[in-house]
This record gives C-alpha cells, sequence and structure tokens, in this order.
C-alpha cells in the first residue's frame, strides 16, 4: 500500500514534467527544421543564382586561349597545381561542369582531349534514262541525282598511353528523296604498344585489303571506288567487324607490313556468313621501296576467305601497286600510277536439268573464278589541278560475263580543304540481263555518265598515309 | 574452328598483358628520328657519339604537307626516341609513328620528345580562327626552330628527353649542349654584328615561317605573299603587296626553296624588291647543312641584300 502510493505521488510530479519537457523538446525540433527550412531556402536560391551565372557565362562565346608566353605545359615533372597549394573545392568548383562534360566550352589550345571532323562529300550524276530505269548506273538508283553520298562525323584521339580510338558516323542517300541514312562507318580501338612490333585493331573497320578499299570516299582520288571493288564487295567496299594484327620487323632494309584478321564476314556481296564461328580471315603483307629522294613505290597483296550464306567458300586474293613521283620540293606528287586486281574464286551451286523438263534434278557445286583489275594515272602539273584517268576491267564474280569502263576527270583544290571534281565515265557491259530484268526497261549494257563532286573538310583530318 | 579461336583469343590476351615495351640496352648508342632536319642537327649536336639520327624529311621540302612515307614508319620501327617540332608543324608524325608500331614513340611514351614545350610562341591567336584564314596554327605560329635565341630550351628539352632514356649519359648529354651553346653563342656576337646596321628594315616573306628569325635580328616582317597561310596569293593580293613593296621602298622578298620562287621573282621584278631564297631549314639550300650554317646562311644572305 505505501509502494502504491509512493508510486502515484512519483506519478504526479513527473508525468507533467514529462509532458513540459516533450513539449519543449517538440518545439526546439519545430524551431531546428524551420532553420533548415530557411537554410534550404537560401541554398536553392545560392544555387539558382549560381546557375544563372554559369548559363550566362556558357552562352559568351569562348575566347581562344592565349597560354602565357614561355610558360612550359606542365608535366609529370612539374605538376600545375602541387600539392601544397592545393584547396578544398568551393561550392563554385562543385557546381562547374568538369572534364569531360565541359570539354566542349575548352576550345582553346590543346585543351580539348580528342579531334574532330566533319567531311561533306557530295555528289551529282548525269546519265541516260534508259539507264536510270534500269538502275544500271554508278551509283544505283540515284542516277541523274545530286546527293550527300557522305557527311561524315569523325572523333579520334588517344584513350590512355596505351590505345587510341576512332569513331566515324556518316550520313548519306542510299534511295532517291527526303531521307538520308545515318550510320556507323567506322569504330575501332587500336592498341599502341604490343610488343616485337606489333599492334591490334579492334571494332568495325574498313579493312586493310589492297591500298584504295581502307580510303574512305571522300578521299578517293576518284568520284566512285574502281569497278573491281564494287563488284566483288559491294558499293562500299569491304566494311567488317573484328581484329586485326599487324607486324613491322626492324631488321630488314625495307618498311615491310604483316597483317592477320578474324572478321564476322557480314559483306553480302562476297561472303554473308556473319559467323564468328565461320569466320572471314583476311591477311594482307605490303613493301615499300623508296626508289629514290623524289620516287617511291608501294607493293601490295591481300587475301580474304570466308564463307557465303550457305556455306559455300569464297576466297578473293589481290595484288595492288603505287608509284609517285613528286619533284624535289613540291607539295604535291607530280606523277601517280597504279593498279589492284582480285581474282576471286567462289563455290557456287547450279542446278541441273537432266531430263529436259524443267526442273532441277540435282545442284552441282562448282568453283567460280574471275578477275578484276584497274589501272589508273593521274598528273598533277600545278597545286591546284589534277587530271587522271582509270580503267576498269571486271568480271562477275557470280554469274557471266564482263564489264569495263574509263573514267577521265578534272579535280580542281582551292585549298587543302576544298575539292571540286567533274569525271565522265564510259561502262560497257557484255552482260544485258544484269539490269534489264528488273521490270523497269531501260537498259545497262551500254552507260554514260558525268560526276560533279564537291568535298570539304571541316575541322581536323588526320594526314593518310602515301 | 572454336579452338582455334580459342587459342587466338588466348594470343590475344597475352599479347595485350605484355604492354611495357623493352628496356634500351645501354651499351649501343641512341637511336633517335627527328622529323625535321633543323631538329636533326640540333640533337646531333646534343648527343655527340651517344646518338644516331636520322630526319624524316629533307630542308628542301614544306614541313605542313610532308607525304607520309612507310619509309619513315621503317625509321621509326627501329626509333629509341623521336624528336618532334609540335604545334602542328608536323602533326603527320602521328599517323608515321602509328605506322610503325614501336611503343617507345607513341603519344605518351618515353621516347616523345615535343620540342615546342617551353617555348615563347610567337602569332599566337587572341580572337576566334578559323580556316577562313587559311591553314592557321591556333596554338601559333610553329616555325621556331631555326632562331639562335631559342637554341637554348630546345636543347633543354633535347638533353631532357634523352637522359630520361640514357640516365648514364645525362652529364655527357649537358657537356655536349654547353659546348654547342658556347659555340652558338659566339657565331650569335658576330651575326648580331652584321645584322646591326640593318636592323628596323622591312621584309616581305612568301610564307610566314621567319618570323622568330626576323624578330630576333630586330627586321619587321612588313607583309606575306601568301593570301592567307598556306593558300596561294590571288592577283589583287598580289598587286596590293606589290603597291605597298614600292610605297616602302622594300627592298628584299624572302621564299622558302620549296615555295614558288618563280612568283617571287615575278613580284621582285614588278616592285623593284629583291627576291632570295632562304635555308628555311637545315639542308634548305647548298651551304646550310647543319644548324649554324644556315642560320650562318640567312643572315650573310639577309645583311648583304638589305645594306
Amino acid at each position: 500500500m505505501r509502494a502504491l502510493l509512493v508510486t502515484i505521488a512519483l506519478s504526479a510530479v513527473l508525468l507533467p514534467a514529462a509532458a513540459a519537457a516533450q513539449s519543449e523538446d517538440a518545439a526546439a525540433l519545430r524551431r531546428e527544421l524551420e532553420q533548415l527550412k530557411r537554410q534550404q531556402e537560401q541554398y536553392q536560391r545560392t544555387i539558382d543564382s549560381l546557375s544563372q551565372r554559369l548559363q550566362r557565362l556558357e552562352s559568351q562565346p569562348p575566347p581562344v586561349a592565349t597560354p602565357p608566353a614561355a610558360q612550359p605545359a606542365p608535366t609529370a615533372q612539374t605538376p600545375a597545381n602541387p600539392q601544397g597549394q592545393m584547396r578544398p573545392p568551393s561550392v563554385t568548383d562543385l557546381l562547374r561542369p568538369r572534364q569531360p562534360f565541359a570539354l566542349y566550352q575548352q576550345r582553346g589550345a590543346g585543351q580539348l582531349l580528342f579531334d574532330i571532323g566533319v567531311t561533306g562529300d557530295f555528289v551529282g550524276n548525269i546519265t541516260q534514262s534508259s539507264v536510270q530505269k534500269a538502275g544500271a548506273g554508278t551509283f544505283s538508283g540515284r542516277e541523274n541525282r545530286f546527293f550527300p553520298r557522305e557527311v561524315e562525323l569523325s572523333f579520334f584521339g588517344q584513350v590512355d598511353p596505351y590505345a587510341r580510338a576512332d569513331v566515324r558516323i556518316e550520313a548519306g542517300e542510299e534511295a532517291p528523296g527526303a531521307e538520308t541514312t545515318v550510320s556507323l562507318a567506322e569504330a575501332t580501338l587500336t592498341l599502341l604498344t604490343l610488343p616485337y612490333g606489333t599492334q591490334a585493331r579492334l571494332g568495325q573497320m574498313r579493312n586493310r585489303y589492297g591500298w584504295s578499299n581502307v580510303v574512305h570516299e571522300h578521299d578517293l582520288p576518284w568520284v566512285d571506288r574502281p569497278d573491281v571493288y564494287r563488284v566483288f564487295f559491294g558499293e562500299d567496299g569491304l566494311v567488317e567487324k573484328g581484329a586485326e594484327f599487324t607486324w613491322v620487323p626492324d631488321f630488314l632494309p625495307f618498311y615491310l607490313m604483316v597483317l592477320g584478321g578474324i572478321f564476322d564476314g557480314d559483306n553480302e556481296t562476297a561472303f554473308g556468313r556473319g559467323r564468328l564461328s565461320q569466320p572471314l580471315a583476311t591477311g594482307r603483307v605490303v613493301a615499300f621501296f623508296d626508289l629514290t629522294d623524289t620516287m617511291a613505290l608501294q607493293v601490295g597483296s591481300s587475301v580474304a576467305s570466308g564463307e557465303t550464306p550457305n556455306r559455300l567458300t569464297s576466297t578473293l586474293v589481290g595484288y595492288d601497286i603505287k608509284f609517285k613521283y613528286r619533284p624535289d620540293g613540291w607539295l604535291h606528287p607530280l606523277l601517280t600510277l597504279s593498279s589492284e586486281g582480285i581474282y576471286s574464286m567462289r563455290r557456287t551451286e547450279r542446278g541441273v536439268d537432266l531430263n529436259g523438263d524443267g526442273s532441277f534434278d540435282f545442284v552441282q557445286r562448282q568453283t567460280r573464278n574471275s578477275f578484276g583489275w584497274y589501272g589508273w594515272g593521274e598528273l598533277q602539273p600545278w597545286r591546284r589541278w589534277a587530271l587522271g584517268v582509270r580503267y576498269d576491267s571486271t568480271q562477275y564474280p557470280a554469274t557471266p560475263g564482263y564489264q569495263w569502263a574509263v573514267e577521265p576527270y578534272v579535280s580542281f583544290y582551292p585549298s587543302e580543304f576544298l575539292r571540286f571534281r567533274v569525271a565522265y565515265k564510259h561502262t560497257a557491259r557484255t552482260n544485258r540481263d544484269l539490269f534489264e530484268l528488273n521490270g523497269e526497261g531501260g537498259g545497262g549494257r551500254l552507260v554514260d555518265e558525268w560526276f560533279f563532286q564537291a568535298t570539304f573538310i571541316l575541322g581536323a583530318h588526320p594526314a593518310h598515309a602515301f | 574452328m572454336k579452338k582455334r579461336i580459342g587459342v587466338f583469343v588466348l594470343l590475344l590476351v597475352a599479347a595485350v598483358a605484355v604492354v611495357a615495351p623493352p628496356p634500351i640496352q645501354a651499351a649501343r648508342k641512341l637511336r633517335v628520328v627527328a622529323t625535321i632536319p633543323d631538329l636533326k642537327s640540333l640533337t646531333e649536336a646534343v648527343g655527340g657519339d651517344l646518338v644516331d639520327v636520322e630526319s624524316l624529311t629533307r630542308g628542301t621540302q614544306n614541313f605542313h604537307e610532308a607525304e607520309v612515307r612507310p619509309s619513315m614508319m621503317l625509321k621509326l620501327r627501329r626509333a629509341d626516341a623521336v624528336v618532334e617540332n609540335g604545334l602542328d608543324l608536323d602533326a603527320w608524325a602521328d599517323v608515321a609513328i602509328e605506322g610503325s608500331n614501336n611503343p617507345n614513340i607513341v603519344r605518351g611514351g618515353r621516347g616523345r620528345i615535343e620540342i615546342s614545350r617551353g617555348i615563347e610562341v610567337l602569332e599566337v591567336p587572341t580572337t576566334r580562327v578559323d580556316r577562313s584564314m587559311g591553314d592557321v596554327h591556333p596554338r601559333g605560329n610553329p616555325h621556331f626552330s631555326l632562331d639562335p635565341g631559342l637554341a637554348a630550351p630546345i636543347t633543354q628539352t633535347i638533353v631532357d628527353g634523352l637522359a630520361g632514356l640514357a640516365p648514364e649519359h645525362r652529364a655527357a648529354f649537358e657537356q655536349n649542349r654547353k659546348n654547342f651553346l658556347t659555340q652558338l653563342d659566339s657565331h650569335m656576337a658576330e651575326w648580331t654584328k652584321l645584322m646591326e646596321p640593318v636592323k628596323g628594315s622591312k621584309v616581305v616573306v612568301f610564307h610566314p615561317d621567319m618570323i622568330y628569325f626576323l624578330t630576333r635580328f630586330g627586321l619587321v616582317q612588313a607583309a606575306v605573299l601568301e593570301d592567307r597561310p598556306g593558300i596561294p596569293p590571288s592577283p589583287q593580293h598580289l598587286v596590293n603587296v606589290i603597291r605597298q613593296i614600292k610605297d616602302e621602298r622594300i627592298k628584299v622578298i624572302l621564299v622558302e626553296p620549296w615555295n614558288d620562287v618563280k612568283l617571287a621573282n615575278r613580284v621582285g621584278e614588278e616592285s623593284g624588291a629583291k627576291a632570295i631564297v632562304v635555308a628555311s631549314a637545315v639542308g634548305a639550300v647548298k651551304g646550310a647543312d647543319n644548324y649554324i650554317a644556315a642560320i650562318d646562311y640567312n643572315i650573310k644572305t639577309l645583311a648583304g641584300a638589305l645594306r
């Protein structure tokens, strides 16, 4: 009983006190909450103010950086911001965009960590209406049109001390109309620091097959890719996904490069299997000889072997030779001569009708061999003008017949970054059926075409070897 | 086939794993490749008997538009170091270096020596630049190598680069450099004396590749024959330059051996000035076989023509 009374008495004293304490705590919490709210609002105002300031700064054209004279670039030995001078980042520092997000702002000297370039290549062609109906022109489906063939956006540079990357995205007209196709032209990673003179390139690339296959459309010395490449590999040449490995020995008295590659084999014209389990294997050997200070010769041989979608072997062996004469002190070659050829060995299937009832009794497999080549010469007596002619002769790899063509042209270079070209191409085909079975009428046996080409380079553009 | 691909992938992984370049044997000479002959000459002066130096270009060439030959790649394949000018004068060297498959000299490699670092660069654009200005160099004029006043920082960069590869030879490189600079100083006194009477004279250049040299000896580049860098002159521009030469009584037009010497002569005939071919690089003209000889040739030719 006594204990009960003590408990009641204590409760009577302590409960109001506890209630009062709780009330005080709640008031304190409310005050703190309000203070936090005020602080948050203040921070928000600061952030808004800084954001507005940042937007204003971004909207202003960035000045070209002018590094202070005689100040060496920061190196590992002379760090730009030594440890002793470091300070904690302020709110402004934290809000300021940093690399790589702010790369676009830093247009000053050496600030961008990679190069960006744009090239535009526009082609116009005029030909007979019968050729247009048959779709038998060099730019099939785009006869008698002026169109952007290749507008290319390039990003390239060092990834780190061990590798570089090249990415090229291109847009162009593939069929008449307002639509333009955008595609990944190339994306490669090159490992630069492999031992024993080796190097590896991975990704999607223009294969190093012959010397002209690696050259992009806008850099070709002609309006169109040679017929032998177009007939054997398609309009774009050989572009594949996979890996290439090169070896450059250092013990020979001349330059030699040996290449081996493994690819998916997506090229529909020559291969098309598209599986790494049955890959397209490529190889190339190229040698270079400085004949004199002014004359040089490059010879090479290439091979590509893969399978067609119906598992038939397709192998293409090629040669290439290029000669240049560049008089001492000239800014351009006076004379360039070149030839490339491809010998195609393709297994094909042919239906055999033994009893003449119109249906095939069995399918016979055979190897179809075909050969194509071109010869080219260019004379550039003046810096701004070049004249040249190319002769093409190509058998068809999967059907009988062949075609030949001759294409003289004139190139005019107002500057290093701008070029205009006019060309005439006459093509004669022995096979009438190739283009006359498309139901549109017309014909593709004799084709006369006039080409006009305009090409520009904007920004960075890497140099080309020989 | 899958087994073959497996082996192939293993080989690839093994190759990628071994990224360290092989060490340089101490016994043999350092093999150095310079992108231009001026830097070859300076590297020879610094390296002495301890280095073998080759140049990728000749003095008679325009370094802006050097053709990347695979033979360059062979030289670079064997190189321990490459000495490059920088400031985009020899940007083509990147293509040759990549094609050489030599890990020592790729960007970031120990054997990559870029000379423009530490140079007081002239004609750095202070406004936004674009290609309407021609083949403009956004980081400044890269033709500094034949300014004798810059030989000291250039050779210091070379010494540092070579000593990074062969630290045991640093003292020898430093001594070679000191000897070379002493020799250069004695010539400098003579050159300054020769140029003193013509100080302040105006000259016309075909391509703006002499500005460092002219500034060093107190000459003024009054006009450039090229309309804009790298772009051949238009008739209207030539008319303006000829008028300026006449008005300002300019005596000399400087032209590089690789440039349009005939055009420079024609402008000279029209305007009354004398077109003289300068040693725009070591080996550009007869008698300019090394760094000091090239500068000596330019000084004596210019001093004679301006008197």
